[in-house]
């Protein structure tokens, strides 16, 4: 499976890759990936492509990922040039996010909205990676999509 | 056996460890900064006797972690690609010398490049020096290469490139990594040995020994060209030669098109040296191509087909992308599809930056037509708002502040110029061209922007720094105190969120500069607010902007450019983006209409 995952500095991408590559590295033998973030701390783009279960090298072809994961919204016409499965998060999931938990957690209660709507991992595998407050946050990301009505489905392609 | 998702970076620190090296130096530069904080990780981790820290600059580090070889502890220096420049004159020598314990040179290639000058290639540099380099294809590859080097280094008694690059540094994977068991004992000696006098005629070489030396030196690359083996995969009518990243991506585009039986793929795990009687069998293929990042390495060793011809571009990373493509120019694949990559953001300071406080008060007071020498570090960004004109290398903002004074003052021109330098870059390569400014008594502001940390490549310490990683206490040193001792009469400190003190003191410095011929020095100093401690620290003055009073002049945009001020282009107006506002409330000083105001 191939996977971008793009964002912008601050936003915690690279920690939100990480726990998608632990959980991960429980299914499949290889997980390889690479981050482009020298800028990241200025505002810049954050790029994590990643390879599982597949590959020598991390890096996502041009059009051939399997999906990209956008949590910044102003980097769709980058996102597509990677492949056209692009999994967002809409305005009211990412509202509900900044409600329920504290800025710096932000990105796993998103995290637990992406496991529980995609359902390539297991929303109990992601949550034993995590430490305490994370996985607190993540589990109200699961538990905002499985309680909302109308958004139990895949959908963001 | 354990396995771990590890970077490049962490891969290498952890082979460093494994394979006995005890002494590391470096200095920071992405991609390679994270090397020296894993090994030290790994020192707190077993209680390791060992020494790992930055030094002032590469020369330098080179020259400790290589005198450290000297004294039998197998040792390391990391940097960057561009600060192999800096080390260029031990790094050249080292070679001629050669080692007593294992010596690794850990250099990190930036092709693309990402965040660096030139995308210039570290094996290269290794060949010109008649150094052996290891070029790893895998972060797995990365732990193991950096053992192998150490063993090839004590093998043949000369130093050991390890060339990374940023896809296996900023790469990850998991990887399997040994259990640790090491002797924890060091055993240092020098002129102890029993043949110091054959010894000596190495350390403290004449001219007519170093040319002895240049034959053992020839005798050993030889000796590791003769025994350097290339791995084969596949089997077709074209050999492609290729090492570091860019043999993955052929691996998997041969496999993932069916060329199995087109393509023959060779592996170099060591590009340099390599011996053509030993790659004699290659006549035998159709068509040879090396494709490697970024200069021909293997290409002009073994006289193939390349960047010379054109079949592999001259310039830029060689992405799976551009691998697809050199396959398509070989007839190999058809109808290729290619995308326009849309332009991304550019990288500004980070919200609050002190930095940008400090410059927009020098805009102030020296305006658009003076000269802004300005230099690598965070503020290199002050190219957005105007305030950098000239970006070269480490340190010559403060050459260029001597050249741009003086060439004006030969012309008998009236010229303002500033220099920019951060303090890391100060310490780094500043100080020896300042020294010239004030024997030569030329006239420009120096101003060294003093956060107190090397920002860019992920917050490292610097010689302010009051203790290190193990928390043992450390001598700090003192910008103004190493500026006064140089001669400068000038020297002020200020803090740059305090606005109307930075504006006196910069026009102080300017009637200085009329009235004198020598450099005046203004320290801007202030935490970073990209530290925790800076952050802790920092001023809380929440703003809004009173929209009644804003005319939309967008000032606070493109002269400050603070990137939590957004314009509204509906509205015409400006707006502070709360989530990335951390409330320093210097924009209050920007706005000329007062709309921006405390809440």
């Amino acid at each position: 499976m191939k996977l971008v995952i793009l964002g912008k500095g601050g936003q915690g991408v690279i920690f939100f890759s990480r726990i998608i590559a632990q959980a991960a590295s429980k299914k499949a033998v290889s997980v390889r990936s690479t981050e482009i973030k020298g800028m990241a701390k200025k505002g810049g783009t954050v790029e994590i492509q990643m390879k599982i279960g597949e590959g020598l090298s991390g890096l996502v072809r041009r059009g051939t990922a399997d999906m990209v994961i956008l949590l910044s919204e102003d980097l769709i016409d980058y996102a597509k040039t990677f492949g056209s499965n692009i999994f967002m998060f809409t305005k009211e999931e990412i509202e509900k996010a900044l409600s329920s938990v504290p800025m710096r957690y932000v990105n796993t209660f998103l995290l637990g909205i992406f496991v529980k709507k995609t359902k390539i991992f297991d929303c109990d595998d992601v949550s034993k990676i995590l430490d305490e407050e994370n996985k607190k946050s993540f589990l109200m990301g699961c538990n905002y999509v499985q309680f909302s009505p109308g958004n139990s489905s895949e959908r963001g392609n | 056996m354990s396995k771990f998702y590890f970077s490049g970076n962490e891969a290498i620190a952890h082979g460093l460890i494994h394979g006995g090296v005890r002494f590391i130096t470096g200095y920071p530069g992405t991609p390679s900064s994270e090397i020296i904080p894993a090994v030290q990780s790994l020192i707190k981790q077993f209680s390791l006797k060992a020494f790992a820290d930055w030094s002032i600059n590469e020369k330098v580090a080179y020259e400790i972690a290589y005198g450290a070889c000297l004294a039998n502890i197998k040792s390391a220096v990391t940097m960057k690609q561009v600060g192999l420049n800096v080390a260029m004159d031990p790094f050249m020598n080292s070679a001629y010398v050669g080692t007593v314990a294992g010596f690794v040179v850990i250099s990190v290639d930036d092709p693309g490049p990402h965040s660096s000058q030139t995308e210039q290639d570290s094996r290269f540099m290794a060949m010109a020096a008649k150094i052996p380099v290891l070029d790893p294809s895998t972060v797995e590859e990365a732990y193991e290469f950096a053992q192998k080097a150490i063993e090839l280094s004590e093998k043949f008694s000369i130093p050991v490139m390890l060339r990374s690059t940023t896809r296996i540094s900023h790469g990850r994977a998991i990887v399997d990594i040994k259990d640790f068991e090491s002797s924890n004992t060091i055993q240092p000696h020098f002129k102890s040995s029993k043949d110091w006098s054959k010894q000596l005629s190495r350390f403290a070489a004449t001219p007519k020994q170093r040319l002895e030396l240049h034959r053992l030196l020839n005798e050993k690359i030889e000796k590791i060209a003769a025994q350097n083996k290339p791995k084969l995969f596949f089997n077709g009518e074209i050999l492609v030669l290729s090492s570091g990243a860019v043999f993955a991506y052929i691996y998997e585009l041969i496999e993932e098109y069916g060329l199995q039986d087109k393509i023959t793929l060779c592996k170099l795990d060591i590009p340099y040296p390599l011996s053509k009687e030993k790659f004699n069998f290659i006549e035998k293929f159709n068509r040879i191509i090396s494709v490697e990042e970024t200069y021909p390495v293997i290409e002009l060793q073994l006289d193939t087909e390349g960047r010379r011809n054109g079949l592999v571009p001259k310039q830029g990373e060689i992405t799976p992308e551009v691998c697809e493509e050199i396959l398509e120019k070989l007839g190999l694949i058809k109808n290729r599809k290619t995308l326009q990559i849309p332009p991304l953001k550019r990288p500004s300071l980070c919200p609050g930056c002190a930095h940008r406080a400090a410059l927009f008060s020098v805009k102030k007071i020296f305006g658009k037509k003076a000269i802004y020498a300005g230099d690598i570090g965070c503020y290199t960004l002050a190219l957005n708002f105007e305030a950098t004109d000239t970006v070269l290398n480490m340190g010559a903002s403060v050459s260029f502040g001597f050249a741009f004074s003086k060439a004006f003052e030969l012309g008998n021109k009236k010229q303002d110029v500033i220099s920019i330098i951060g303090d890391s870059t100060f310490f780094h390569s500043g100080i020896p061209p300042l020294i010239d400014a004030v024997h030569y008594r030329v006239p420009f502001l120096l101003l060294i922007l003093d956060n107190q940390t090397v920002a860019m490549t992920g917050n490292q310490k610097t010689l302010s720094t009051p203790h290190d990683f193990l928390g043992q206490p450390l001598k700090t040193v003192s910008i103004e105190d190493i500026v006064k001792s140089l001669g400068v009469n000038f020297i002020k400190v200020v803090d740059p969120y305090d606005f109307q003190n930075s504006l006196n003191t910069l026009k102080e410095a300017k009637e200085f500069l009329k009235k004198n011929n020598e450099p005046a020095v203004i320290v801007f100093r202030h935490l970073c607010i990209n530290t925790k401690q800076g952050l802790q620290n920092n001023p809380k003055i929440p703003v809004k902007i009173e929209k009644e009073l804003c005319k939309g002049c967008m000032i606070c945009i493109k002269e400050f450019e603070c990137p939590a001020i957004v314009f509204d282009d509906e509205e015409k107006k400006a707006n502070i983006d709360k989530t990335l506002c951390i409330s320093c409330g210097f924009c209050i000083n920007v706005c000329p209409t007062k709309a921006i105001t405390l809440i």
